[in-house]
């Protein structure tokens, strides 16, 4: 019976299909949101379902010099990264299935995972473009996860626990968007750059180095690549949505508060054009990073003079 | 026993059709066109006429494509280049002649350094006339080949004619 119910968890609901279809949702939104402000009419809702499909269907090709273990399994390990991670966070509004004290550095461990395998899995292609993508996305990698990490750490300091599910329920009685807002701009812009949205999108840009890492993917393993970045979408704006904007505490609110947060990072994929990757490490660690440290400082000083 | 293809085959393929009717990945090749085709090409893609409401996204990496957009007549240079693009795309895979050049070698037929129209070198879908065709000419090719999709018709077979090839 336990044994069912762990499938269940994570294959089927909150984690496996559910967070897929609902990852592909929060894409739809996303792209959509994208055209309006372009201008544009936008893709169909069943867009990235009939995408996901058509990848299905396709041939996999396999360069000629690589390791083919590496080759196929990184996808899988991408898409398990980003499902397991969905475990410990307040997905939907729900109390997370697994809770255990730690589970934050757990879930920022597994949300990294994805990047990381894109990185290896562009390194393994050994083609030019992939190389060069793989070495911009590490090094992405490298610059945004310590000022995100940073981020996230301010409210968990606030509520004494490295728990989510106590963080998330902390912040129901508290607005923590008020008291640290720097917090919060660095973590939603940490989560674009996360996700390789515009104006962080140095790892893919299509008009200098075709795909990034994933130039040589097709078919299946490219499938899974997107829907672990799908997925990796939805658990990010929940963690930052239950960390700053008041807490999740049932399936209305998420919807609100994630799609709320999911509009601005919209707002500024349209407004901004693409950084460099130099201009990126530098936007976070001499800014980003140094901003959320004064931040934690005066969280600290304020948490020992005043109990 | 029975020739018709079970239940379960049926509806996979319909749903494989389905999806790839409504998800087109298109990659745009220049295989030595005065330009003119790829600037309405581009213009296809600009929020006037946004083809992405159909589906249709240009990718830069052949490995993600489904549809290879040529332009202009095939130089002898360009011609090798065009079948590698053409085969490092996966199946299944469909090939759409943009402009006048690209269907006969137009004003350039004859030129010493043009080998021949692009059906002579890969297999072609679709060809949509003009010089250049407009952006809706350029839609309707891709419905008609959604057309030729949905009913199944038969692949296309290269007409190899082009001889004494450069090698560069």
């Amino acid at each position: 019976m336990n044994t069912l119910t762990s499938i269940v968890t994570l294959l089927i609901f909150p984690a496996g299909i559910t967070l897929i279809l609902a990852g592909m949702f929060y894409e739809w939104i996303d792209r959509k949101l994208v055209a309006r402000f372009q201008n544009r009419v936008g893709p169909r809702w069943f867009q990235p379902f009939a995408d996901a499909v058509k990848l299905l269907a396709k041939e996999q090709i396999k360069p000629a010099i690589i390791n083919p273990y590496l080759f196929f399994g990184l996808p899988i390990f991408a898409l398990a990264g980003a499902l397991t991670a969905a475990l410990y966070v307040p997905l939907f509004g729900l109390a997370p299935p697994h809770s255990l004290t730690g589970d934050l550095v757990i879930t920022i461990y597994l949300l990294s995972l994805p990047t990381m395998c894109i990185g290896l899995a562009g390194w393994n292609t050994t083609s030019r473009f992939s190389l060069i993508g793989a070495t911009r996305t590490l090094t992405q990698l490298f610059a945004y996860e310590a000022p995100f990490l940073l981020a996230l750490l301010g409210p968990a300091l606030v509520a004494g626990s490295w728990q989510i599910s106590e963080i998330n329920g902390y912040a129901q009685n508290h607005w923590l968007i008020l008291t640290q807002p720097i917090g919060f701009i660095v973590a939603v812009i940490g989560l674009m750059g996360k996700l390789e949205l515009p104006p962080f999108d140095a790892p893919e840009a299509e008009t200098e180095i075709i795909a990034g890492a994933l130039t040589e993917y097709s078919g299946r393993g490219l499938m899974m690549f997107h829907l672990a970045k799908s997925a990796e979408l939805v658990i990010g704006l929940t963690l930052v949505s239950s960390f700053y904007l008041g807490g999740l505490n049932g399936i209305g609110s998420f919807l609100i508060k994630t799609i709320i947060l999911l509009f601005f990072m919209s707002i500024l994929q349209s407004l901004l054009t693409r950084l460099r990757i130099d201009q990126t490490v530098g936007l976070w660690w001499r800014f980003g990073a140094i901003l959320v440290l004064a931040q934690i400082l005066v969280t600290i000083l304020w948490k020992g003079f005043m109990p | 026993m029975n020739n018709k293809p079970s239940l379960w085959k049926q509806t996979m393929n319909k749903v494989r059709t389905w999806a790839r009717m409504n998800s087109i990945g298109a990659i745009h090749f220049n295989s030595g066109s005065c330009n003119g085709c790829d600037i309405e090409i581009l213009a296809t893609l600009t929020p006037r006429y946004d083809v992405e409401r159909f589906g249709i996204k240009l990718h830069g990496s052949p490995r993600h494509a489904d549809v290879l957009l040529v332009t202009g007549p095939v130089t002898r240079q360009a011609r090798e280049r065009l079948i590698r693009t053409y085969e490092q795309m996966p199946e299944p895979k469909f090939v759409i002649s943009v402009g006048a050049c690209s269907i006969s070698g137009g004003v350039f037929d004859g030129c010493y350094n043009v080998g021949g129209s692009v059906d002579e070198v890969i297999p072609v879908d679709v060809f949509v006339p003009g010089c250049p065709p407009r952006p809706e000419a350029i839609i309707d090719g891709i419905i008609q080949l959604l057309g030729q999709l949905q009913g199944g018709a038969p692949r296309p077979v290269a007409k190899p004619k082009m001889t004494g090839e450069v090698s560069s």
